[in-house]
């Protein structure tokens, strides 16, 4: 793992001049952290908290009003720190003429990607992104999740060492949005940084290593994320196949130690409603 | 998939170059978007309105009709290359913010000066293929034409007894210079000259203006303007004329808008006029100059905008 952060971002701050009578606005204050080498690390917040501006100037798409943002060190106000990076926006679109496999030589070329070696690279996307049967088919055909699963396969296109993701589930169904997700896990597995903002709050548990959480333009807390959701003073037993008995046994047992240890709850776990969805939907076809 | 390693990092110092394949893949890519915007019906149709033009004329003297069949054909063309290079220009930027698709060109590493050259290429692309297109059935129109006329001329001549080789080498001259000449093909040149210069002003405009509408009015209030350039001249240098608010104001508006009045051969060519070689040189240089200007005003603009 590289010294350099992948991310680096220090006290950003960014404010919208008003136009024709409407005041300044203030979209981020003050915001610094920093996403290391192959982790993930999930940007979250309310709509409005700041997460897509700071996106975009770490993309450099914007020019921060104060601080500054760097991409493996490079300043993203250069060109070139985007050799490393590939970006998801919120509900991408493309040309609609085009088909998915001349979309991801399109992005290719950009890169300055050419001949066998693009050729390749893109079958390899369209068969990660499970779109190799729709290669030959325009985009304006495509699904939503279809369509973020291409500007997946373009953001990975030109092998960068970063990707940046924008609600990448935003308005997909849950078996598309289970994908994307598994591909974040696998983007990981492969040390392919990735910073990704969602409100989706139980996948980005899911997902991310790290996390921080957004509020009025600020960063409200930032951290591990098994740290930050653990609860200090609770001890969580989960036991299989227990008898009425033995949790009697327990409760009793907890009772006799006294001071302040009790019992909070007890009883089934549950599941998901997504996992529920998930089992439900992918179970086989009754004839 | 293969392993993405931080170790490039050092690589990826060195700058982001421009690069004429980039910009090509771009300007191609903006043709093929705007072939989709059902451009080549509205070519067909106008080549149609071109060859019903040409046979529409019959109760004038050859050298009439060609110069009115010159004229009208060459005054709609260069119309129809205006406007399609103002609403064009105008729609391309927006949209691509609109859909986000700017987004995820400029994430990559891509300098904004070659997507802007790459979009401003690919529109004067589609133009430049509508105006050979156009061109080339105005020729074969016009040679048709030409050849018919002078058939009839001669016969009628002979019908007269006016045949002689005097008055026949006579008829060739006056239908030849009326006719199918290189002049027809600067005329065509010089409409594609204009329509870069108002093209590069639309997209100085789309650049700064948040509005489609706003972009098109404008640009075509430019367009307007630079043909009356001379009267902006005029007024400037005149002394006893105006307020000297009026005249900054005069001034300023001379400074924005292009001279598009450099490019006006049509007439000259309608009327069977020789347009020389320096005439030529002299509107392409003007041209190269005009785009040089707004495109690097264009790109200073865009560099700094906020997406």
């Amino acid at each position: 793992m590289s010294a350099t952060p992948a991310v680096s971002v220090n006290h950003l701050t960014k404010v919208f001049k008003g136009h024709l009578g409407k005041g300044a606005f203030r979209a981020v204050h003050d915001m610094s952290f920093t996403v290391e080498a192959g982790e993930v690390y999930g940007l979250i917040g309310p709509n409005g908290s700041g997460k897509s501006t700071t996106m975009k100037a770490i993309l450099g798409l914007l020019n921060p009003t104060e601080g500054d943002t760097s991409i493996f060190g490079i300043p993203s106000t250069e060109v070139a720190s985007r050799r490393s990076v590939g970006f998801l926006p919120e509900n991408p679109y493309f040309y609609k003429h085009l088909t998915g496999r001349e979309t991801l030589h399109f992005y290719g070329k950009l890169c300055g990607m050419s001949g066998d070696q693009l050729k390749s690279r893109a079958e390899e996307m369209l068969a990660l992104t499970g779109l190799e049967d729709a290669a030959t088919r325009r985009v304006g055909g495509y699904s939503k999740g279809m369509l973020q699963r291409l500007g997946l396969a373009q953001a990975l296109i030109h092998e960068p060492q970063l990707l940046v993701l924008d609600e990448p589930t935003a308005g997909v169904d849950p078996s598309g949005s289970r994908i994307i997700r598994d591909l974040i896990i696998e983007f990981r597995s492969r040390g392919i940084t990735v910073l990704v903002t969602s409100h989706l709050l139980e996948q980005m548990q899911e997902v991310c290593d790290r996390v921080g959480i957004m509020a009025h333009g600020r960063m409200v807390r930032e951290g591990r994320l098994d740290e930050l959701i653990a609860v200090e003073n609770q001890t969580e037993l989960v036991l299989e196949n227990a008898s009425t008995d033995l949790l009697a046994k327990i409760d009793a047992l907890v009772k006799a130690e006294g001071g302040s240890t009790r019992l909070l709850r007890s009883g089934h776990p549950r599941t998901t409603l997504e996992r529920l969805f998930i089992e439900a939907t992918n179970e086989p076809k009754k004839p | 998939m293969s392993q993405a390693l931080p170790s490039s990092a050092a690589a990826s110092v060195a700058p982001v170059r421009f690069s004429p394949r980039r910009v090509w893949t771009l300007a191609y890519a903006t043709m093929t978007q705007l072939m989709r915007m059902k451009i080549l019906p509205f070519l067909l149709l106008f080549c149609a309105l071109v060859a019903a033009m040409g046979f529409g004329f019959s109760t004038l003297n050859p050298e009439q009709q060609l110069s009115q069949f010159k004229t009208m054909s060459l005054g709609v063309l260069q119309v129809f290359s205006i406007v399609f290079g103002i609403v064009a220009t105008a729609l391309l930027l927006p949209k691509d913010l609109e859909d986000r698709t700017l987004y995820t060109i400029l994430s990559k590493p891509v300098p904004r000066f070659d997507y802007l050259l790459g979009k401003l290429i690919g529109v004067l692309m589609l133009i430049a293929s509508g105006l050979i297109i156009i061109d080339a059935v105005l020729s074969l129109i016009l040679w048709l034409q030409q050849s018919m006329l002078f058939a009839s001329a001669v016969s009628q001549l002979h019908s007269e007894n006016q045949d002689s080789p005097e008055a026949v080498a006579q008829m060739r001259e006056i239908v030849a210079r009326q006719g199918l000449t290189w002049n027809l093909h600067w005329a065509v040149w010089a409409i594609f000259l204009k329509a870069t210069v108002v093209t590069t002003v639309a997209l100085l405009l789309s650049c700064i203006a948040s509005s489609t509408l706003f972009t098109i009015v404008i640009t075509f209030c430019i367009t307007i303007i630079g043909h009356g350039h001379a009267m902006i001249r005029e007024f400037i240098f005149q002394p006893n004329l105006g307020s000297t608010s009026t005249r900054i104001a005069t001034f300023l508006l001379a400074t924005i808008c292009p001279d598009l009045a450099q490019f006006d051969v049509v007439d000259s060519v309608a009327n069977g006029e020789i347009v020389p070689w320096v005439a030529v040189y002299e509107m392409t240089g003007i041209a190269a100059l005009y785009m040089t200007v707004y495109l690097f005003v264009t790109h200073l603009v865009f560099v700094e905008k906020e997406l």
